[in-house]
């Protein structure tokens, strides 16, 4: 594969080949965590940190791994960070830890992170695979960021705890709930799906 | 073709080793601070609900000092007792005893503390829960516990119920507290398990307190 | 510890009122992806149903009976994921072997399931709670139907769609997720349904 530049491998990540609302991936957490910020960001923040260092360490192993077995080694290395940054939670963050449940192992079941290993980590060199890793975890970041910030100013009125909407606001309890999620998560596909380049349907893709 | 079976076996163990090496690594040099959180936790959960409140900027280490001066520990027949002193380490303060039960999605950890006359609450905490964040989850924040505080420890009705929940905004009688709003089945919960553990605890401890046991 | 909700009660909130799918955003992906129509997301789900009940009493076993005794809850993760992707692996085999009928039926869907979010979600949401075997078995089970219940419901519904018009940037995966905030919506509705008494 011809070496690109870390800049569009980046951007590639970030914006046209976003993981959420191009290749729709990653939707459980999505909607999951997104009813605070602070629990977002967090999560975003694992998830970078995951796909990063499971994108390395599979393209250090790239030419080691035998063909057959690498959906398994993928999946034990994925699983080896998520437990390193559950412990790591639970050890200085262990309030967040509580908030985020059960949510921070279900990382491992992530479809970005297996999507990046098997899409680009595996035929890529080192360096490329870590950029590629944390633009797909920053696209996702910016994604969940941005539905997030509805969804906690509008349900409870705050913004990272801090109260920003007036006294008279009544909050709309239903973003913070299910369907809320839901919602926002498809008006958000939707306007940026209206806003960008006119994708050619491809079929099969259907993820 | 067995050479290469071979090899995918040894390199699965040969990573699944490493890696379970590295995991268990970083768990030993993490896991007693793991531990220390847990109990700093419970400790700071105890204070609290007894009203004893470390000034803001309190070390870790500054509350574990503290409870182990204020506070007295008693586990008798199942139960469990936190007596809270003065800063003389004489005068009763109050007692604090757990809360547990199952809430909406899994079981809440609280605890409550009540003066020494068992007239009045002094605070409830709680300190674990898998209920929704922002929803259930808002039975951590300051308004929903601070409900509590002053209420009256007087069972009524024919259940010998303590506490109501009844819809937000619309607690009128002195039994009675909002619930949250979309949190119906953790509100239940909770009401349920205050209510159990209250009359588990409160009787055993006037009859202990009689005795001058505690 | 058992915490007095019968396992009856168990499987049914995790159908209706805690719908693991519309409350707990578990397997969505291959939600999103299969729900095209009835047929194949009737396929998906019975595979899910089969696959979690039986995880689900797997995975309390070794958790309970191998990682707690030695201390090694921290791996869980891993272990359960094993634990997932073997067995189905194992009934793949077998199904390809005794029922060329059945794999035709359910057999494709199966690699789909070790990637399910929703089977891991569901074992890792069992320990948090500390259910007994039998709650965690009623979980896994309820988990299942009620997951089928969505994607088939969904199916349903996007089969219907195919002669709307729906908006360009709506389609597939846009509309599926607004149509499923209006069924988690609806789910709400249940709410009431469960007394814990």
């Amino acid at each position: 594969m011809a070496t690109m530049k870390s800049r569009t491998i980046f951007l590639t990540g970030l914006w046209k080949e976003n993981p959420v609302f191009r290749q729709i991936l990653g939707i459980c957490s999505a909607l999951a965590v997104t009813n605070l910020m602070v629990n977002t960001l967090i999560m975003s923040l694992s998830l970078i940190f995951v796909t990063s260092m499971a994108n390395v360490t599979v393209s250090i192993l790239r030419n080691v791994t035998p063909p057959r077995i690498r959906m398994m080694v993928q999946t034990l290395v994925i699983a080896a960070y998520v437990i390193i940054v559950d412990i790591f939670l639970k050890a200085y963050l262990p309030d967040i830890s509580d908030a985020l449940g059960p949510y921070v192992g279900l990382i491992i079941t992530n479809c970005i992170i297996m999507g990046r290993c098997e899409a680009f980590a595996r035929s890529n060199p080192v360096w490329p695979s870590f950029v590629d890793g944390v633009a797909s975890g920053c696209g996702y970041a910016f994604v969940l960021l941005s539905v997030a910030f509805f969804r906690e100013v509008l349900g409870f009125g705050t913004f990272f705890g801090m109260r920003v909407m007036p006294m008279g606001w009544t909050n709309w309890t239903i973003m913070v709930m299910a369907p809320g999620a839901f919602f926002m998560l498809g008006a958000f596909i939707w306007i940026i799906r209206s806003l960008g380049p006119k994708e050619e349907q491809k079929p099969g893709v259907a993820m | 073709m067995i050479k290469k079976r071979l090899f995918s076996v040894a390199y699965m163990f040969g990573l699944t080793f490493f890696f379970t090496a590295l995991v268990s690594g970083i768990y030993e040099v993490n896991e007693e601070r793991i531990a220390i959180n847990e109990q700093i936790k419970l400790q700071k959960v105890v204070l609290e609900v007894l009203g004893i409140v470390p000034e803001p900027g309190t070390t870790d280490m500054q509350v574990r000092e503290i409870f182990e001066k204020r506070i007295k520990v008693e586990e008798r027949e199942g139960r469990i007792l936190y007596r809270g002193f003065a800063g003389d380490g004489k005068t009763l303060v109050g007692y604090a005893f757990p809360l547990y039960g199952p809430g909406f999605w899994g079981p809440i950890y609280g605890m409550m503390g009540v003066e020494p006359q068992l007239e009045k609450v002094i605070g409830v905490a709680f300190y674990r829960h898998s209920e929704t964040p922002g929803l259930g989850g808002r039975i951590t924040e300051g308004w929903f516990r601070n409900q509590f505080a002053g209420k009256r420890l007087h069972a009524r009705g024919k259940e010998g119920r303590y506490f109501s929940f009844v819809p937000a905004g619309t607690a009128r009688a002195d039994s009675e507290l909002d619930a949250i709003t979309g949190a119906t089945g953790t509100s239940r919960g909770v009401e349920r398990l205050v209510n159990e553990n209250m009359k588990d605890y409160l009787p055993w401890i006037a009859r202990e307190k009689a005795e001058g046991k505690i | 510890m058992t915490l007095g909700l019968s396992a009856f009660v168990i499987f049914f909130a995790a159908i209706f009122t805690n719908n693991i799918l519309l409350t707990n955003f578990l397997g969505m992906c291959s939600f999103l992806a299969i729900s095209r129509e009835v047929k194949s997301s009737l396929g998906l789900g019975l595979a899910v149903i089969f696959v979690m009940t039986c995880t689900s009493a797997l995975n309390y076993l070794v958790y309970y009976g191998l990682l707690v005794p030695l201390g090694l809850e921290h791996f869980r993760f891993i272990v359960f994921i094993i634990v997932i992707a073997a067995f189905v692996q194992l009934v793949e085999m077998v199904i390809e072997r005794t029922s060329p009928v059945l794999y035709v039926i359910l057999g494709i869907f199966l690699p789909l399931i070790t990637v399910n979010c929703a089977i891991l979600g569901v074992a890792l949401f069992m320990i948090i709670r500390n259910y007994t075997f039998l709650q965690s078995v009623a979980y896994g089970a309820g988990g299942g139907i009620g997951w089928t219940l969505a994607i088939v419901a969904m199916g349903g519904i996007r089969q219907r769609l195919r002669g709307a018009p729906v908006p360009k940037p709506l389609e597939g995966p846009g509309i599926t997720l607004i149509i499923a905030g209006l069924m988690a919506l609806a789910f709400i509705g249940f709410t009431g349904m469960i007394q814990i008494q």
